[in-house]
């Protein structure tokens, strides 16, 4: 093993040594099973009600009989955006964490230099971001198929899809937590400002902009990419099983998958990665130049 | 890389913490087989200079290095030095065999180092227990073990024995001094030099950031003159006689007693019975190098005693 071998192997043991990974994977998993749930059975109660015969004009639209609509991918959405919460606040802990506790210096201590430490943490926790999306996924799935007809749940296509955005999400976010842990080295500052972020500020931005008739903006924000990347493949995933839809339809689609005005789900990862990018470079420099007193 | 000689050196180092000059200028360097006592009154910047050395602390000017190279050049710094720091955390649910393994990874040395450090330190019957039910003391052996792991050339300690009991100070006495003499490097700081006194060979004393003595602690010894403490039945014509003898320093001491330097006991005796004085009692003065010390690091921070401030005391013990 090189060197950088030696400190993923340390990193990776500072996870596995204390029980956060799992205290934070069971209300993932709990979380992820709930919105599974409940998305079988508001897909359910929503088709039930655009069956009854005063919205027959809606499925004319979309070509097919309410049945068959894929709904579960509008909640499978959501759930992924939520869930992801928790990996990132795992990836907050990761440097703040050990600033907090001081074990940072022993860290330093044993690495060649800061970097290598910094960049052996952020592959271990790109690691666990992986573990935590397939975790989502999986109590996500086993939720949905649950309370779901067949009707409404993806093909094995859609799945693998999900399933790859999903894990994307999950360590896209992790690194973000990761980045931010770093620029604000107070773990309960860091996970603070990110809840506050995530859940208040940048919805509200959101809504601002909404207003002020920009939505694109929204798909270059950290929360609208990141939403971007799983809504905007629930929304491809539902039109592509649907006839021809109009594009007010498509708009009220994507706000409901939440990702209003994101771009495609590929150019969302890259502009939430870029994010990621900039809020660990950020950190980098301010961990770099620190005085360890 | 680096040269493996074992040498630490530190030359003009200064820094500055905003308007705080923490070490100004300070320059000593530590050679292997001996230990090196780093000695200073608390905040004399003790604690910044050894985290500038081991490149925790950016320094404003000059340059600190371990074998020839600042820390950060050193490749695999846990297998050149080891540190033991104040402030240096534990994850408190870890154990201390898993603490240990997680380095041992960094460093890249088998596990089979993290126990027999433990073994080393005495916390083997501990190794399975969490670090947050540790003592002070068996936290300090712990990071001693930490910085044993990768078998170090270079030690550094930073008030090593705080929270270590009598038993465990002079446990760590014994083990800093052998291993120096496998012809290793071993720096320890401390506030108090009777604390390692009896661990040291060479010391180097800082006051206010800079450096006030640095040689070998014998040398320190030999600058100290002795004194004869006397007490005689009359001290004036023991003074008298003394003086005629040519020795000057004399000294009457509140008690009674003449304090007189330059000569031993035996001279002042002799002097006094070709005067016919007689002798109640009389000692050579113990080496004080708590005293010199104090001299030398005297005026920072220092307190009052109770009686001339009584509401300004604080820590006044010098």
């Amino acid at each position: 093993m090189g060197l950088m071998g030696n400190l993923v192997g340390a990193e990776l043991r500072k996870t596995t040594t204390t029980g956060l990974w799992w205290g934070l994977l069971i209300p993932t998993a709990v979380l992820a099973l709930g919105w599974g749930l409940a998305t079988g059975l508001l897909g359910q109660f929503f088709v039930d009600f655009a069956s009854s015969g005063d919205v027959d004009e809606v499925s004319d639209f979309l070509g097919v009989t309410p049945d068959q609509w894929k709904v579960s991918l509008f909640g499978m959405a959501r759930a992924i955006n939520i869930s992801t919460i928790f990996p990132m606040i795992f990836g907050a802990m990761a440097i703040s964490g050990e600033i907090s506790r001081r074990t940072i210096t022993t860290t330093f201590l044993t690495a060649p230099s800061r970097m290598h430490a910094l960049l052996a943490k952020m592959l271990v926790y790109v690691l666990w971001g992986a573990i935590y999306g397939l975790a989502i996924m999986l109590f996500l799935g086993i939720g949905v198929v649950i309370t779901s007809d067949s009707g409404q749940l993806p093909d094995a296509g859609g799945w693998a899809m999900l399933t790859l955005v999903c894990v994307l999400s999950s360590i896209l976010m992790t690194m973000f937590g990761v980045g931010v842990g770093a620029l604000v080295p107070n773990v309960a500052g860091a996970i603070v400002l990110l809840l506050i972020y995530f859940v208040v500020i940048e919805n509200v931005v959101h809504g601002v902009l909404a207003y002020l008739q920009v939505p694109a903006v929204i798909g270059f924000l950290p929360n609208g990419s990141i939403n971007g990347l799983t809504g905007s493949v629930a929304v491809d995933l539902f039109l592509s099983s649907a006839g021809v839809v109009p594009t007010e339809i498509e708009d009220v689609l994507r706000a409901i998958a939440g990702a209003a005005g994101a771009q495609d789900w590929w150019l969302s990862g890259i502009v939430f990665l870029g994010w990621a990018g900039v809020v660990f470079a950020g950190g980098w420099a301010v961990t770099q130049s620190k005085d360890i007193t | 890389m680096h040269d493996g000689s074992g040498l630490i050196a530190v030359q003009n180092l200064t820094k500055q913490f905003g308007p705080v000059t923490a070490v100004q200028n300070l320059s000593f360097t530590v050679s292997p087989g001996s230990v090196t006592g780093f000695l200073g009154p608390n905040g004399a910047g003790k604690t910044t200079t050894l985290r500038m050395l081991l490149g925790l602390v950016k320094p404003t000017g000059g340059t600190a290095t371990i074998n020839g190279r600042p820390f950060h050049q050193l490749g695999q710094p846990g297998r050149v030095v080891g540190a033991v720091l104040e402030a240096q955390g534990f994850h408190p649910a870890r154990s201390a065999r898993n603490h240990l393994r997680v380095y041992a990874s960094a460093i890249g040395v088998p596990d089979a180092q993290a126990d027999q450090v433990l073994g080393l330190v005495g916390l083997g019957s501990a190794a399975d227990r969490k670090v947050g039910g540790f003592s002070l003391g068996m936290k300090q052996r712990l990071a001693l073990a930490t910085a044993l792991l990768g078998d170090p050339q270079v030690l550094v300690l930073d008030e090593p024995a705080n929270g270590l009991d009598p038993e465990g100070i002079a446990w760590l006495r014994t083990f800093l001094q052998s291993y120096a003499r496998m012809g290793r490097t071993v720096l320890i700081s401390s506030h108090l030099l009777a604390e390692v006194e009896q661990t040291v060979d060479q010391v180097v004393i800082i006051s206010r950031g800079q450096t006030m003595f640095y040689g070998p602690l014998d040398q320190l010894r030999q600058s100290q003159q002795r004194r004869v403490l006397v007490q005689p039945s009359d001290i004036n014509a023991l003074a008298n006689a003394l003086r005629a003898a040519g020795v000057q320093m004399i000294e009457q001491l509140p008690d009674g007693r003449l304090a007189v330097s330059g000569v031993d006991s035996r001279q002042v005796a002799d002097l006094a019975l070709q005067a016919g004085v007689s002798i109640y009692g009389i000692q050579e003065e113990q080496i004080d190098l708590e005293r010199l010390f104090f001299q030398l690091t005297s005026g920072q921070y220092a307190g009052y005693a109770p009686a001339q401030a009584p509401f300004k005391q604080q820590g006044g013990w010098a």
